[in-house]
């Protein structure tokens, strides 16, 4: 009888594992191909499909022509002559940058290149420092984003899921119909605000600075660095937080609401059980799915930064970059930006698979 | 199912009595069966649901054990599915009723709080940050304006500054704001925003310099009549293009559409440059002949038009049955889209249907350059070119703008300009012509034609301001500002101290990696390597003719018959029959062997010949001078720079550079030799094909580069090794980094090639350099280059008024700090801070009788001292009559009070007939490129005498 039932969970074990290995296989393909399909848009659209070739063509032979024509060294050689080394810059230049080649072999050039993570070179950029290898200029900016969209968003979600929390069960009440009137303020994005920051506290009370990571020069001393840095975020944080504090806290209270109307959450009151109780046990744990998807899409959503709020902030970070990528139209850097974000989603998103099923037995793989 | 039931309860119990429930991991998988891979039953301590039933159940009261919390149980998450037998539920109920009333009440415990978590962390980033701004505020506060004394300029050796602290700043919106609070003191960048330049312009505590590099104009499409598709282009025919110069209203433009940030312009030359005011009389004749007359080009329109094959009906034009539609490409990113709606209305108002297609640089670009112009797709473009520096020479403009020789492109391959502009600009291009007088006579029918053309359509020479602190100057570039400036290190300094700290701003800094051979070009990064590098020769910011920085003076001989001038007397111009260049001149470099080729070698008994000779005499003690790392200046430093270029350019040396060779077959067609004369003082002759018309900037065109050679050799080493590549064309190709001195991975790799370069004693091409170099030189170079690199953590060094102190490239910052052993007074440039635009009042009577004589004064002045006479070039007047023809033009003359006067005698007044009339001045000077007019109007009325000898009558 021990036998049978050891040999039969043995037997449900290998399904069990079997099914797993499957679910896992299937979800993994079923990302790949999603991040192949992505990152291929990517380039396509960053190419404006091949069109980009035309202009990139126009711009050099612009510029080539341009340099010859400001150069004295240049001047007073025969027309013939000084077109014939104006093509031959202009060649040279086409050479580098593969448009002799079709579009589309690059594209799948491109496309291999980044399934495989090899960032390779940038087309026309550099990082800061003087590298032009596309993980270097993007590992360089990292850091700043980092700190400052994680800052930002870190407060945004511990103070309106703790607000929330609060507000739904203080349901009515003046402080929640406050929160709901400024839902809306939220409309209006992050820059919006920094740009009033900056006004009020950089121009009319200058006690801030009105952009930049760090005070030019920046600090010798570590610790006088880390506090300028943490001085210099001030107003970009403040502008993100304002711009997200209320309709976040609204979402969540509305979330919370609905989840605090169930019925097992009705009978823990009618128990008596007390509120914090009730917030921790019934409320708060049975939504920890949605919190923490939540969670971890703010957390990848650092990657990508913010464009017009760093460039208002004059923040040196991935948000800038990529403004700066598509601005030269440098295929490499955004085919990096983006692809490095499509796997650290596709991750998230298959960590998350297997988070639900960790966190509500509601979730099971193959159904029935 | 009940089972597992049965064992959460049994297990619930037992964790609420020992209050393991709270460790937060004994949450479980829970299923209705046991088919699913996840959902597994599991026996001993995880079997509670997402908040565990255990947690439930110690507090539930057995009264509630009712209907509703049947239901309940049904809805919650561990039994939802589970729950799906009554009879379940009922075992569950009795189970819960037996149980939990056994089960004391009680608090969770273990872990904190998640509510408490979550509020503990928001407050901690909230002081954190808040803590940081507070102490920040005290510990780090700017260190701008600090420091500085009071002193003389004239006492001090080198910058008049300390330190310069170089920041990215791109909002121009923040610039007053910025330099009013003192955190900035000068901005790097040109603002052509007429709101952001009044609000400058109101604040008492900011100024600015204005440069006029920028010129906007309307490129119309020269194909047709016809374009491909059959429509008609009125602009193929010369008098429409003529004739929209009268259309528009440039200064309309130049007030209302750049709110005076701009000026109106009608030539093909920039009205700052020097060409304009040499030919300023011409000039100021065609703008006249071509100022705003709407009704004259609507009249020429019309003619032209209808001479086309076009009729109008209902006031708008039609060709072949159908609307004459227009399409004016307009650019968005700045004025010109403005400028754009602005010509596209003035069309609308001649009766052509008119589509705006607004589009960017590039999309734009794709159109009017790219695609041919006979496939119709614009038929006017809103175009803007750019000068970063005063070009003295604008000469080959004429052929570049309207003839098909100007680029290779589709758009110019459609010029058809007459045989008389065509041939004319071709020779101005080619500097054919033997005499200064023949140039201005071509270059003034070159104009005229080039209006009658009007391929293009000038219309502002558009101004940037570059802002500054009230109590800072400097000198700023008449067409490149602030950043084009050569002089802004020599001249920076507070009003009313010295020394003392500076910031900086500019758009963007460290765009691409620094090197002297083949680094960054963009103009904010060459703007700070101005203040590192020094230079033999400093381009006058006005005129655009160099100063010796480091010369005692030069000799420029030119073949006979080629005209050049010479303007400033620290040199001289001669001229010979026949310059033939001496056999042991070095006119090429063999790389196998390592040695320089002389005429000789090359040539033979075959003699040489060159145009120019220009033999440049070094200030005394050039080459005991001091680089910022301490180390003394040697020939090796003037030899390897030449040798280096000839070296990228040879397929056989490991330095080559495909990249470096078109620029290096421009030089080697005029280049012509050059040899070291004498070492001590130093003195260079360099022999050379190529003439420009200044003799002042031949020889800043052939002034050898210098650079130290033990950096040098660490490129070279590098580039050798595969490791780095001085250009960005040869590292793409290679697949390294482009060298850069101040950053990125190049520091580690120039570090390694530092350490062996000084255990081998490195030399390259060491039996050429050799013998140029001092005693221990090797061994001294490569100490101080690497004592250098360990304090300031870079390898560019120079010999500028600054030295580079610290490189932060993340934090987009840069700190130079004044060389203290630079050798030159530290006012040796300050005259170059104010632009000595000559201020004209012009004095006259109102009213002349016909029969009488009248004289005109003008006094020229600048900050109220008479103009220097000396420093004017000429002062040229023309005179119109009441229909705006030429009638006299000539020079004015200087009394003994040193104004100018203009005597009209009787005959000429006579000449003008009766009615208003102008009389217009057009002032030239040395020290500043731009011309400025003044302009009288006066009347000539019939003599009295006459008028009465009539009543009579």
């Amino acid at each position: 009888m021990t036998t049978a039932t050891e040999g039969t969970r043995a037997q449900g074990l290998r399904r069990d594992v079997r099914r797993l290995g499957l679910f896992t296989a299937k979800r993994l393909l079923a990302l790949f191909l999603t991040i192949l399909v992505g990152v291929y848009l990517t380039i396509l659209i960053a190419n404006m499909g091949g069109r980009v070739d035309d202009l990139r063509m126009v711009q050099i032979q612009g510029e080539v022509s341009e340099m010859v024509r400001g150069d004295p060294a240049f001047q007073d050689m025969p027309s013939e002559e000084r077109n014939a080394l104006v093509q031959r810059q202009v060649d040279l230049e086409v050479e580098r940058l593969r448009l002799d080649q079709p579009f589309i072999v690059r594209s799948f050039d491109y496309l291999h290149r980044a399934m495989l993570l090899d960032l390779g070179r940038a087309e026309q950029m550099h990082s800061d420092s003087g590298s032009r290898d596309v993980y270097d200029i993007i590992v360089e900016r990292l850091p700043a984003t980092l700190l400052l969209f994680g800052t930002a968003n870190f407060l945004v979600f511990f103070f309106s899921v703790y607000i929330a929390l609060s507000l739904s069960r203080r349901y009515g009440s003046m402080l929640d119909r406050s929160v709901i009137a400024l839902a809306p303020s939220s409309a209006a994005p992050a820059w919006f605000y920094g740009i009033f920051l900056i006004l009020l506290f950089a121009f009319v009370l200058p006690v801030l600075p009105s952009g930049g990571m760090v005070q030019a020069p920046p600090p010798e001393n570590p610790l006088h660095y880390a506090l300028d840095v943490l001085r210099h975020m001030l107003l970009p944080v403040l502008a993100m937080f304002l711009s997200q504090i209320f309709i976040s806290i609204y979402s969540w209270r509305t979330f919370f609401l609905i989840h605090s109307s169930e019925d097992y959450v009705e009978m823990a009151r009618a128990k008596g059980l007390p509120d914090n109780l009730i917030e921790r046990r019934y409320i708060l744990r049975p939504t920890l799915s949605p919190i923490i998807t939540s969670f971890l899409l703010m957390l990848i959503g650092l990657w990508s930064g913010a464009i017009i709020l760093e460039q208002v902030f004059n923040w040196p970070g991935l948000g800038t970059l990529l403004f700066q990528a598509i601005g030269h139209r440098d295929t490499p850097v955004i085919i990096g930006s983006v692809v490095i974000f499509a796997y650290l989603l596709a991750i998230t998103v298959f960590l998350l698979d297997i988070l639900y099923a960790v966190l509500d037995p509601r979730i099971r793989i193959g159904g029935d | 199912m009940l089972s597992a039931i049965k064992e959460t309860l049994k297990y619930s119990r037992a964790c609420a009595r020992d209050r393991f429930w709270s460790s937060g991991k004994a949450w479980c998988r829970f299923g209705s069966d046991s088919t699913g891979p996840v959902t597994q039953r599991r026996q001993g301590p995880k079997p509670a649901g997402p908040f565990g039933l255990g947690r439930i159940f110690p507090d539930c009261g057995v009264a509630l054990l009712d209907r509703r919390m049947t239901a309940a149980l049904r809805s919650a998450p561990c039994l939802g599915e589970n729950a799906d037998s009554n009879a379940d539920v009922r075992i569950l109920q009795r189970f819960l009723k037996e149980t939990l009333t056994s089960i004391p009440d009680r608090q969770p415990i273990g872990g904190a709080s998640l509510k408490k978590v979550l509020f503990w962390c928001a407050l901690a980033l909230v002081v954190l940050i808040t803590a940081g701004a507070l102490v920040g505020t005290e510990s780090t506060r700017s260190p701008s304006q600090a420091g500085g004394v009071d002193g003389d300029a004239g006492d001090r050796r080198g910058a008049l500054v300390d330190q310069v602290v170089f920041t990215q700043e791109s909002d121009m919106g923040k610039v007053s704001g910025l330099i009013e609070g003192g955190a900035h003191q000068v901005f790097a960048q040109g603002i052509t925003s007429a709101s952001v330049f009044h609000r400058i312009r109101d604040s008492q505590k900011v100024v600015s310099d204005l440069s006029y590099g920028s010129s906007v104009e309307l490129s119309l499409n020269p194909s047709g009549p016809e374009f491909d598709d059959g429509s008609l282009n009125p602009f193929h025919v010369p008098a429409m293009r003529e004739a929209m110069n009268r259309l528009v209203n440039r200064r309309y433009i130049a007030e209302e559409l750049y709110g005076g940030l701009a000026v109106p312009r009608y030539l093909p030359i920039n009205t700052a440059f020097p060409d304009y005011a040499r030919l300023a009389d011409v000039a100021r004749a065609l703008e006249l002949k071509y100022q705003h007359d709407p009704r004259a080009a609507a009249d020429v329109i019309s003619e032209t038009m209808r001479e086309l094959g076009a009729v109008k009906q209902d006031d708008l034009w039609h060709y072949d049955g159908r609307p004459v539609r227009l399409i004016v490409l307009i650019r968005t990113e700045d004025e010109r889209r403005r400028v754009g709606d602005y010509v596209a209305n003035l069309l609308e108002d001649q009766g052509f249907r008119v589509e705006r297609r607004y589009r960017t640089a590039e999309e734009a670009s794709r159109i009017w350059i790219a695609a041919p112009p006979s496939s119709g797709q614009w038929h006017i473009y809103t175009g803007g070119w750019i000068s970063t520096s005063i070009n003295r020479d604008v000469a080959a403009d004429l052929a570049y703008y309207y003839t098909p020789r100007g680029r290779a492109e589709a758009l110019w391959q459609a010029y058809e300009p007459d045989p008389e502009f065509d041939a004319l600009a071709d020779r101005l291009q080619r500097r054919d012509y033997r005499s200064w007088a023949e140039r201005q006579a071509l270059m003034a029918r070159g104009l005229e034609l080039a209006m009658e053309d009007s391929a293009r359509v000038w219309l502002v020479d558009q101004l940037n301001a570059w802002p500054r602190a009230e109590n800072v100057e400097l000198a700023a570039d008449l067409a490149g500002g602030t950043a084009g400036s050569a002089l802004w290190p020599y001249t920076l300094r507070y009003r009313d101290k010295v020394g003392g700290n500076m910031v900086l701003a500019a758009p963007s800094l460290l765009t691409e990696p620094w090197n002297p051979v083949s680094g960054s070009g963009w103009i904010f990064d060459r703007m700070i390597l101005n203040a590192i590098e020094d230079s033999a020769v400093m381009p006058d910011p006005f005129t655009g003719l160099f100063w010796p920085q480091r010369l005692a003076g030069a000799e420029v001989t030119v073949e006979e018959g080629v005209p050049v001038n010479r303007t400033l007397d620290w040199l001289t111009l001669e001229t010979e029959a026949e310059i033939v260049v001496p056999g042991d001149v070095w006119i090429d470099w063999d790389a196998a062997e390592g040695r320089f080729i002389t005429v000789e070698d090359a040539r033979g008994d075959e003699p040489l010949t060159a145009r120019s000779r220009i033999r440049i005499r070094y200030e005394d003690g050039y080459l005991d001078r001091y680089w910022h790392d301490g180390s003394q200046v040697s020939m090796a430093d003037v030899l390897l720079p030449w040798i280096l270029s000839y070296e990228r350019a040879n397929e056989d040396s490991e330095l080559f550079d495909p990249a470096h060779v078109p620029t290096f077959e421009v030089h080697r067609q005029h280049f012509r030799g050059w040899r070291i004369v004498s070492e001590s003082p130093l003195i260079i002759d360099v022999y050379s094909d190529q003439i420009y018309p200044d003799a002042e900037n031949m020889v800043g065109a052939r002034v050898p580069a210098v650079q130290p050679w033990h950096m040098l050799a660490l490129g070279i080493r590098a580039e050798r090794a595969g490791d780095l590549a001085f250009s960005s064309n040869k590292a793409d190709r290679l697949r390294v980094d482009w060298l850069n001195l101040v950053g990125g991975p190049s520091l580690r790799t120039l570090d390694r090639h530092l350490e062996r370069a000084r255990d081998e004693g490195f030399l390259p091409f060491a039996e050429v350099l050799g013998p140029a170099l001092r005693d221990n030189e090797i061994e001294e170079r490569y100490r101080a280059i690497g004592d250098w690199y360990r304090d300031r953590g870079h390898f560019l060094v120079g010999d500028g008024p600054f030295y580079l102190h610290s490189v932060h490239a993340v934090e987009r910052s840069l700190v130079l700090r004044r060389f203290a052993d630079f050798p030159d007074a530290s006012d040796k440039w300050l005259r170059f801070t104010r632009a000595e635009i000559p201020e004209l009042n012009l004095d006259g009577p109102l009213v002349v009788e016909r029969g009488e004589g009248a004289e005109f004064l003008l006094r020229i002045t600048f900050e109220g001292e008479t103009y220097a006479a000396e420093d004017i070039e000429a002062v040229r007047y023309l005179l119109f009559d009441g229909r705006s023809e030429l009638v006299l033009r000539g020079d004015a003359e200087q009394n003994e009070d040193g104004d100018w006067y203009v005597e009209l005698s009787p005959g000429q007044v006579e000449m003008l007939g009766t009615g208003a009339n102008s009389l217009e001045f057009a002032v030239t000077t040395h020290r500043v490129a731009l011309p400025n007019f003044a302009t009288h109007a006066f009347a000539t009325v019939p003599s009295r005498r006459a008028a009465q000898s009539g009543d009579n009558e």
